[in-house]
């Protein structure tokens, strides 16, 4: 183990244990105002007209109106409006926000705003959407040919649900508009996106616009896109306020059914086989973009690059399509795009190693590509794959090969046991040429007169313990103790843009640029002085430039790899079943922090566990969710999970400080795969959806007995 | 003017519930769910005669508001009572709740409720006017709609534990902690030299109210193991016939087909 | 409403006056600012709340202030200043266990009351005993792990 791996006391640990860590809720300026948003009823609806109760002094509305700059919200497409205008277009829809000084009050008046409104034709089903955001095509070799030739073809569909990131805090954010400038602060992960979409909403210069995270209960993507939305309301009601701050903090029932959640998902797989080897697919995705694009342009183009999964397949196309209906708007879940497709390949990969009479594991590993073979997208797996070992490590974590013998023969009484193993990676960072193109990456360290470093960044702290590893990789590089290299939560007046807290890249690809950074300052260093260096992001020189048009290239620089083996037993009169086992290898690099990785390791595998079981939500035909509390959308307790082991393989990335790559996404993108793999062998029969319930595992019980008599 | 009345008597409390329109609060548990918090709390959580946990005879005496954390803690309780609570909700939810609480709330989901029905409890209730006894199966009229007359508490849940050390209970929830009961199923089966001497059988989240149908348990009592399963198929019938499941989070076929389910593993499980 | 309410805040005789039918979750972070107390869910299920009332672990939205009067009120803030807390943080410290920290102040207290009853506590009793307490971040091994240790370091204290 390098020494940087040894773990350290989080630098966050004391103000999150004794309770005076401040987020968003926990502030109490004088004259704190309170803001509530007034949302659609109607999944699509003309507005007609706005009636509102007497407003006592002190309270006032903003909406449409009130938007001094560009009605639009910054995010990538620009269509979802800060507040909506001539129509609402899903459920939940803001159409005005009523704000005051009294919480419950704000809460009876907008409860009191009156909307006129016209229902229009709504579509709330994947199935019958007929506008497509965004479409994308890809593949090579010659498909028709192969399916043509091939031993045998494959086809099957598979649905995933909506995942509610379901961090602790619900989404918060607080503005004031003081001198010609607002502040807005709170539960972030993305202080310079939200600059951007205030910028644009408030037609102000970017010196009039301040950002600033403050302690920031998890985010897991969901604070990525929908902190720019709020952020803008909260601003416009903020400059009407006349310099008194106004907070909007969601209750968890506004949190989950009107913030975004993962995108549910449709995809169809043909495959062909020939000899053992797959030979071809043809792979058709399509993504629930729900009522605004937000980022569903990204979200798909990293599911659909994931589609074909680990595997070498010389003969590929892929479509991919993110379609429009009226529900709340999907966006950024940890693993943006992935798990969907994911599971979808590693389903399909199991079925056919079923139908061959093979043990699935073999199966994968047989086909899975190596160093040096060709990308989805045509571009290099450059670095070591090193699957087969850590399939073999996961193997004898588990007793993976006894136990699929065992559960394979004929089960009798009243529970079944089954096992299952899945692998996978994760790009790691942004998709595409997006770091070289879009983000462009500055970071500077900031070194005081007493010999003290301070980080400027705008990573944000959410839980993934970036301000730590951060500091070890500036304090390692300086040969300082770690007390004096410091790391404040964001504040855009204070830090240059290094790029949002996203896509695994913040510790591989910004630390990475501080420790070139820190080794400048040591070559540069000069007792007692205050020395300021910057860094610029630059791309590695082997990676393939990506074309976005063609999906051909390198759409990541290198890929963090994992194999993950579940067991369960299920009980046959209730169909319920329980986790007995959970054996995971992850390869990340290098770990900055030994216990800070196996935290993201083993907290992003039970997120990926209930993504495949508890966790089931659904809009109805109206198009409202209605799974929208803790009570009716159930996340894993303590009880639901044993002890989940967790290995690391290292594979050093050159290109990531001390041989560091992406690692928060990764342990839950393949994890339900595993989960539902062991479910099949337990109940003997292909399952092609999740969230899969014990109501679904009954009626496969039910329907085997009818088979069997 | 004052919204909360804390009485240390069951006198006192029934003076108040007499004379001002209050809420009961027991545990508080289910009460606060609702975000309103209008009217008056009369809270009795200080009532001494609504604590007790004693032992009269064949039954047990169980204070309305005892907590189910009181409950685990005392040798009086039986096993299988024991064995719902310790699944009931978490650990801090179930240091303020009550029995009382979850009779009160009229919800076919609770899950010590279901116990009583299956072990044919009766309440005692009382008000300023004087005290009656109910069995707990009379008290519900239907959803959310109790026997309790506005100026009444529920005082003591009378337990009879004479058939209580044989039982089968199974709670199907989505989640091993924090679930809400999907399914409940109670059983009771003392069987003394091959005869059945008692049968009872409940099922919670089904439909309404609680199942409890002894009728239909009586079709095995008095038989020997042989004779029951002669009748097996039939008792299995008469109950097809009676669960009626409502849907809800999950789909009335399945909750009718688990309730069937694990009335046959209860009778297997006896040799029937 | 001008109910008088008296009761034990971390140490301290406290009257509150207001409406008995009020969160305990609401007075302790708005009257008495004990911020440490975060609110997840005002359902009773997510333990974000936790708060320990009487020496019980209880969740704060699920009570009302009238249940409170004569009661004693532990809160991360007062738990933070005891021997019991130092052992505890120490532990959680050391495998890194508090992530984003909004469950972490419920999930001490609930860490208390597991070492409480059981001084030295089986895996089994622990997730038992924290199993109200959501955590979205950790998948709960590593804070299993800090109330292990905890007991290890702390024998004697509990």
């Amino acid at each position: 183990m390098l020494d940087i791996s040894r773990s350290v006391a989080k630098k966050d640990h004391a103000p999150k244990t004794n309770g005076s860590a401040m987020y968003v809720g926990d502030f109490a300026p004088d004259g704190l105002l309170y803001g509530q948003l007034v949302r659609s009823p109607y999944a699509r609806a003309k507005v007609l007209g706005i009636t509102l109760p007497p407003l006592p002094e002190g309270y006032f509305t903003v909406d449409a109106s009130d938007v001094p700059g560009v009605n639009q919200v910054h995010i990538v497409k620009d269509d979802t409006p800060v507040f909506a205008e001539d129509t609402v277009e899903f459920i939940g829809d803001p159409v005005l926000m009523l704000v005051g000084p009294n919480e419950e009050e704000v809460a009876r008046l907008a409860a009191a705003v009156q909307v006129a409104y016209e229902p229009l034709p709504a579509v709330t089903d994947i199935q019958s959407a007929d506008t497509a955001f965004f479409t994308y095509q890809f593949g090579r070799g010659d498909v028709a040919q192969a399916f043509h030739t091939a031993d045998k073809v494959y086809e099957e569909s598979f649905e995933t649900g909506y995942q509610e990131q379901a961090y602790l805090e619900t989404q918060g954010l607080m503005a004031d508009y003081v001198d010609g400038k607002v502040t807005v602060h709170g539960s972030l992960q993305c202080p310079y996106y939200i600059h951007g979409a205030l910028i644009k909403a408030l037609g102000l210069s970017p010196d009039r616009v301040r950002v600033v995270q403050d302690a920031t209960g998890g985010g897991f993507g969901g604070k990525e896109d929908y902190p720019s939305i709020l952020a803008c309301q909260v601003a416009v009601a903020a400059i009407k306020a006349n310099g008194k701050p106004v907070r909007v903090w969601f209750g968890r029932r506004e949190d989950i059914e009107f913030t975004s959640k993962r995108h549910p998902s449709l995809c169809v797989y043909k495959v062909a086989v020939k000899d053992g080897r797959v030979t071809a697919m043809d792979i058709d995705v399509t993504f629930n973009a729900g009522a605004y694009t937000t980022l569903s342009a990204v979200v798909l183009q990293r599911g659909i690059i994931a589609s074909p999964g680990v595997y070498e397949v010389p003969n590929l196309r892929v479509q991919g399509r993110a379609v429009k209906t009226n529900t709340v708007p999907n966006g950024a879940y940890r693993g943006f795009g992935a798990p969907q497709t994911f599971f979808a390949v590693e389903m399909m990969m199991d079925h056919i190693a079923r139908d061959r009479g093979e043990d699935p594991l073999k199966f994968k590993l047989a086909n899975a590509s190596v160093q040096g073979a060709m990308t989805s997208t045509s571009g290099r797996y450059h670095f070591p794959v090193p699957l087969p070992r850590m399939a073999e490590t996961v193997r004898h974590m588990s007793g993976y090969d006894q136990k699929w013998q065992a559960y394979a023969a004929p089960q009798t009484g009243r529970y079944r046991k089954g096992i299952g193993m899945s692998i996978w990676f994760h790009g790691a960072g942004f998709t595409g040429s997006g770091e070289r193109d879009h983000i462009k990456a500055v970071t500077k360290l900031h070194k005081y007169a007493d010999g003290r470093v301070e980080i400027l960044a705008s990573q944000a702290e959410i839980g993934q313990g970036i301000c730590t590893t951060l500091c070890k990789i500036v304090a390692n590089e300086l040969n300082l103790p770690l007390d004096s290299v410091f790391y404040e939560y964001p504040d855009t007046d204070r830090v240059p843009d290094s790029g949002p807290t996203v896509a695994s890249r913040s510790l591989m690809t910004v630390g990475e640029l501080l420790r070139r950074a820190a080794i400048r300052l040591r070559s540069q260093w000069r007792d007692g002085e205050e020395q300021v260096v910057e860094e610029h992001f630059t791309e590695p020189d082997f990676v393939i430039p990506f074309h976005i048009e063609t999906f051909e290239g390198d759409a990541y620089p290198t890929y963090a790899w994992a194999a993950c083996a579940a067991e369960v037993t299920v009980d046959t009169l209730t169909g319920v079943n329980s986790l007995t086992g959970v054996w995971a290898c992850f390869d990340v690099g290098t770990p900055m922090d030994e216990n800070i990785v196996m935290g993201q390791m083993e907290g992003g595998l039970l997120q990926g566990l209930g993504y495949a079981s508890m966790e089931q939500m659904a809009a109805d035909r109206q198009g409202r969710i209605r799974n929208n509390s803790f009570t009716d959308y159930i996340i894993p307790t303590s009880v639901d999970v044993p002890v989940m082991q967790v290995k690391l393989h290292v594979e050093e990335y050159p290109h990531g400080p001390y041989g560091a790559k992406g690692a928060g996404e990764l342990p839950l993108v393949g994890a339900a795969a595993a989960y539902m793999a062991a479910m099949e062998q337990a109940l003997g029969a292909n399952i092609r959806h999740i969230p899969f319930s014990a109501e679904d595992a009954l009626h496969i019980l039910t329907e085997n007995q009818k088979e069997v008599r | 003017m004052v919204n909360g009345y804390t009485p240390t008597s069951l006198a006192e409390a029934l003076a108040i519930r007499a004379r001002e329109i209050v809420t009961p609060y027991a545990g508080g548990t289910d009460l606060m769910i609702d975000e309103r918090r209008e009217g008056s709390y009369l809270f009795l959580h200080r009532v001494q005669e609504m604590k007790g946990i004693r032992r009269e005879g064949e039954l047990l005496c169980l204070g309305a508001a005892c907590t189910y954390t009181a409950l685990m803690e005392s040798a009086l309780t039986p096993a299988l009572l024991k064995e719902a609570i310790a699944l009931i909700a978490a650990p801090a939810i179930r240091n303020e709740g009550t029995i009382g609480g979850n009779i009160a709330n009229g919800s076919p989901k609770a899950d010590s409720a279901l116990i009583f029905f299956v072990a044919d409890a009766s309440l005692r209730l009382a008000s300023v006017r004087g005290e009656r006894v109910m069995p707990i199966r009379d008290f519900y009229l239907g959803r959310k709609q109790l026997a309790l007359m506005p100026d009444e508490l529920i005082v003591e849940v009378l337990l009879p534990m004479t058939w209580m050390e044989h039982y089968c209970y199974e709670k199907v929830g989505a989640r091993k902690a924090l679930a809400i009961s999907r399914v409940a199923f109670a059983g009771l089966m003392t069987i003394r030299d091959g005869v059945i001497q008692h049968a009872a059988t409940a099922f919670g989240s089904v439909s309404d109210v609680i199942i409890r149908k002894p009728e239909l348990d009586a079709m095995l009592i008095g038989k020997t193991v042989a004779q029951a399963k002669a009748v097996r198929d039939a008792y299995l019938e008469a109950y097809r016939e009676v669960i009626v499941p409502i849907r809800g989070r999950v789909s009335a076929e399945y909750r009718k087909q688990v309730c069937v389910n694990l009335l046959t593993e209860f009778l297997s499980q006896h040799g029937i | 409403m001008d109910n008088s309410i008296e009761f034990i805040l971390n140490g301290q005789p406290v009257t509150y006056r207001g409406s008995a039918t009020a969160r305990l979750l609401d007075v302790l972070r708005d009257t008495y600012r004990q911020t440490g107390v975060k609110c997840g869910c005002k359902e009773g299920e997510c333990g974000a709340c936790s708060i320990i009332l009487d020496g019980r672990l209880v969740n704060s939205c699920m009570v009302a202030m009238g249940r409170v009067g004569g009661s004693d009120v532990l809160t991360i803030e007062g738990y933070a200043l005891t021997p019991q807390f130092k052992v505890l943080d120490a532990a959680y410290a050391s495998v890194s266990a508090a992530q984003c920290g909004y469950c972490i102040p419920g999930m001490l207290l609930a860490s208390e009351c597991v070492l409480r009853t059981h001084p030295n506590p089986t895996e089994e009793q622990i997730r038992e005993g924290i199993s109200g307490n959501l955590c979205r971040c950790t998948g709960y091994n590593a804070i299993v792990k800090a109330v292990q240790s905890a007991a290890k370091e702390g024998a004697g204290l509990w």
